[in-house]
């Protein structure tokens, strides 16, 4: 294909035009930053605040920032700017804030009282205090709540008074944790089965709202479901084995807790619990809160 | 308030658009109680739309009725979908892929079956976990992000955790002395299994293949309509401006954290290796979106359905993109059977706004756009974007040829406007600080644009291309052969290889 004589006049330059606080603001600020709320960063009304009259001191925060909130992450550095054009970005913030009044900040979860949040029994994976990364935290109903976690397989703790407060997670990027509504009254820092090496989580099956975890340790399948008492007085727990153990099971629960335990099957001594490879098949575990 | 916002960010930089003469947009109501940051969508096969929000709801939205069933619910994080055949879902969560299934038939999920969880998480924020994209034999591939030293990791943690690094386990976990030894994490970390990675899955999920490394914050997985598989990244350390990739097997992607996961890897802290010798082991972008003037945080790719967009758009590839106010349309363009691609805005300058995550399409070719922010940029809740079937005129096609471009044009095209095109070509610098600005921009210049007899097609005579440069085209004066002016009024074209 033949080209005509060049119809546009250019010339290979380099590009050299003044800085355009608005461009530069919007490339390099605006994604952290608006106007009169918080997001990742402060507002430009609190920016005002702290830098108006000081051109020198907002270029300097800009080039060599530091974490000087609590909550909040540190800006990456914006020497790539270079001075004149954050001289540009601090005339535009400066400009387009002026006047501008700070929103009121919202305070406690605005959707704590939806449907999805208040419905009992609920599960709802979240990072939690003390377990695991994968945890799944389970309100059996108004009063009683657990954490299972996924990662390693295993029933970490109970307690009573509540559910969770999400809203530390959620109002964020999942940098917080959880907030436990009651107090622990059942912890297990350990699986009470003996150690079987490897384990595997397969999910859950939802039963009348409550989940039946499935998962396997070494080579055989397990199912856990999970049912508070009535009048709160603490959980039962409901396993099956498949293939049954070959040899009795032993398992081997926390002696320090504040809780009686008893069974429909097998024998205890203290907090040990002895089952015949018959029994272990399926067996249920009462947990009552002294 | 927020209107105001816009009004005064991006006023100045906006002209007139006709985006609302060929497309109305509607938010559809958000259900009742929910936090609408929508992480995933897809379209079930009646046509429903399945929207999974922030807090693990999966809900179906019913456009015959406007309104919203509860289908599951107490997932963390969903970030990923595939609504399957048999109608069970697919989705990515925090700690696993998930397949949710209805077996009794009540319209609610009641299996909730871990499809595949393997993979190592640290406890921090930052892990979030995408996908997953089907290929042609129903292999599955999801991508993890890697973690930010915006927090230390946890205590615990799921999986092993590498040594490899300046901070030990103590330093890396303890919260009281992060502050003065966060520098030594890096600001983006993989002290877990597959971090950073792309793992390809059997259909089941029981075999996993590490496929791919280098990703830092992938927010899109997808094959496109030839089926290559995109991901794109977010502009930050070892990411001049976000990326688009073309991810093929064991090939490396830029960030160097998660290399600390290769097989007989030698140990070396991968942080601390120079830039030079990453820069060899990389693969190049296809597509690069530059910073504030396309995209910020690109997200998901889908592949536009009949119906949704002109003809010559459909098996087109869109991308979503949070920060601003617009999606992103992709021209394919192979060089050598090298693609790379031109980026163009879609809807910028039209009321869609910021904070766009997810699409998923109606069957009557409604384009949903579901919105997020997790505390960045954003916003909520979904916009249904629906085409009025009319042509408009837009770039349609770039393709590099010897000495510039031909570009392909929807309508026929004013000749009389092609003067006023202009390009410009910048590169970027490939380093452990956040971004980077362009590098040697250059105005080009223009020595013809040369309408050909079909009255839509131009031949850009630039005088050579720029291996490695990012061309902007700046087709704002383009006008078609009615006096239009174009929607999407500029493109960036990424030369991977000139012709």
């Amino acid at each position: 294909m033949k080209f005509p004589i060049a119809l546009l006049a250019a010339t290979t330059l380099a590009v050299t035009a003044k800085p355009d606080g608005a461009q530069l603001f919007t490339t390099n600020c605006s994604a952290c930053h608006l106007l009169d709320q918080m997001v990742v960063g402060p507002s430009l009304v609190e920016i005002r605040g702290l830098y108006n009259g000081k051109p020198d001191d907002f270029v300097k925060w800009s080039v060599e920032p530091q974490k000087k909130r609590p909550d909040a992450i540190e800006m990456p550095s914006m020497v790539h700017v270079g001075e004149e054009g954050l001289r540009a970005i601090y005339e535009h913030v400066m400009s387009i804030s002026k006047g501008a009044e700070e929103q009121e900040q919202q305070t406690g979860d605005p959707f704590a009282d939806s449907p999805v949040q208040v419905k009992r029994p609920q599960v709802q994976r979240i990072f939690m205090p003390d377990s695991g990364p994968a945890a799944i935290a389970v309100a059996l109903d108004d009063g009683l709540s657990l954490c299972w976690d996924a990662g390693e397989c295993r029933f970490r703790y109970s307690w009573n008074g509540g559910f969770i407060d999400g809203f530390p997670y959620w109002k964020g990027n999942g940098s917080r944790l959880a907030k436990i509504l009651g107090n622990i009254r059942y912890v297990e820092e350990d699986s009470p089965f003996p150690d079987s090496g490897q384990h595997k989580f397969y999910g859950y099956r939802m039963e009348d709202g409550l989940p039946i975890f499935k998962y396997s340790l070494g080579d055989r399948k397990f199912t856990e479901k999970v049912l508070p008492m009535e009048n709160g007085g603490g959980f039962t727990r409901s396993f099956t084995v498949s293939p049954p153990p070959s040899a009795p099971l032993e398992l081997d629960f926390p002696s320090d807790q504040k809780v009686d335990f008893s069974s429909d099957k097998g024998t205890w001594t203290g907090s040990k619990l002895k089952l015949s490879p018959a029994e272990a098949a399926a067996f249920t575990i009462n947990i009552s809160f002294k | 308030m927020k209107s105001r916002f816009l009004c005064l960010i991006l006023g100045p930089t906006l002209s007139a658009s006709a985006w609302t003469e060929n497309f109305t947009f509607e938010k559809i109501p958000n259900p009742t109680g929910i936090d609408s940051q929508v992480g995933a969508m897809d379209t079930l096969k009646d046509g429903r739309i399945a929207v999974a929000f922030h807090r693990g709801e999966v809900m179906f939205y019913d456009p015959s009725s406007s309104s919203w069933s509860l289908f599951a619910s107490g997932l963390q994080e969903p970030l990923g979908m595939l609504v399957d055949d048999d109608g069970s879902i697919l989705v990515m969560q925090r700690a696993e892929l998930t397949r949710l299934r209805d077996t009794d038939g009540d319209g609610v999920a009641d299996e909730y079956e871990t499809v595949f969880d393997d993979f190592g998480m640290t406890g921090n924020y930052h892990e979030f976990a995408y996908g997953p994209a089907r290929d042609k034999e129903g292999n599955l591939y999801i991508v993890l992000g890697i973690a930010s030293n915006g927090a230390p990791m946890a205590e615990e943690i799921r999986g092993e955790f590498s040594e490899i690094g300046r901070a030990n386990r103590e330093e890396m976990t303890n919260r009281a002395t992060w502050g003065k030894n966060k520098g030594k994490a890096g600001r983006m970390y993989s002290r877990a299994p597959w971090r950073g990675w792309v793992l390809k899955l059997s259909p089941d999920g029981s075999k996993m293949e590490p496929f791919a490394s280098g990703f830092r914050s992938p927010n899109g997985i997808g094959f496109d309509a030839e089926g290559r598989l995109l991901i794109t990244d977010n502009q930050g350390d070892w990411r001049p401006t976000s990326p688009l990739y073309d991810v093929k097997k064991d090939r490396f992607y830029g960030h160097p954290a998660s290399l600390v996961w290769t097989k007989d890897w030698d140990g070396r802290d991968p942080l601390a290796i120079e830039s030079g010798e990453l820069d060899k082991m990389q693969e190049p972008p296809a597509g690069f979106f530059p910073q504030g003037e396309l995209a910020n945080s690109p997200t998901w790719p889908v592949v536009v359905p009949e119906g949704a967009l002109p003809e010559s758009m459909v098996g087109q590839t869109l991308i979503g993109e949070m920060n601003q106010p617009n999606l992103v349309r992709v021209l394919d363009d192979e060089v050598d059977e090298v693609y790379q691609t031109a980026l163009v805005a879609m809807f910028d300058g039209s009321p869609l706004g910021k904070g766009n995550n997810r699409i998923a399409f109606g069957k009557d070719g409604s384009i949903y756009v579901g919105k997020t922010h997790l505390s960045w940029a954003g916003e909520t809740g979904i916009m249904r974007i629906k085409w009025n079937g009319e042509s408009f005129p837009a770039i349609e096609k770039i393709k590099a040829i010897p000495g510039g471009f031909a570009l392909r044009f929807t309508e026929e095209i004013d000749p009389e406007t092609l003067s006023t095109i202009a390009v410009e070509s910048n590169t970027y610098k490939y380093h452990k600080a956040y971004g980077s600005p362009k590098v040697d921009l250059q105005q080009m210049e223009v020595r013809g644009a040369n309408l050909l007899s079909d009255g839509r097609t131009v031949m850009l005579d630039l005088g050579g291309l720029k291996e490695g440069y990012l061309h902007a085209i700046d087709m704002t004066g383009v006008r078609s052969a009615d006096g239009k002016p174009l929607l999407g009024k500029k493109a960036w074209y990424q030369v991977v290889k000139a012709p």
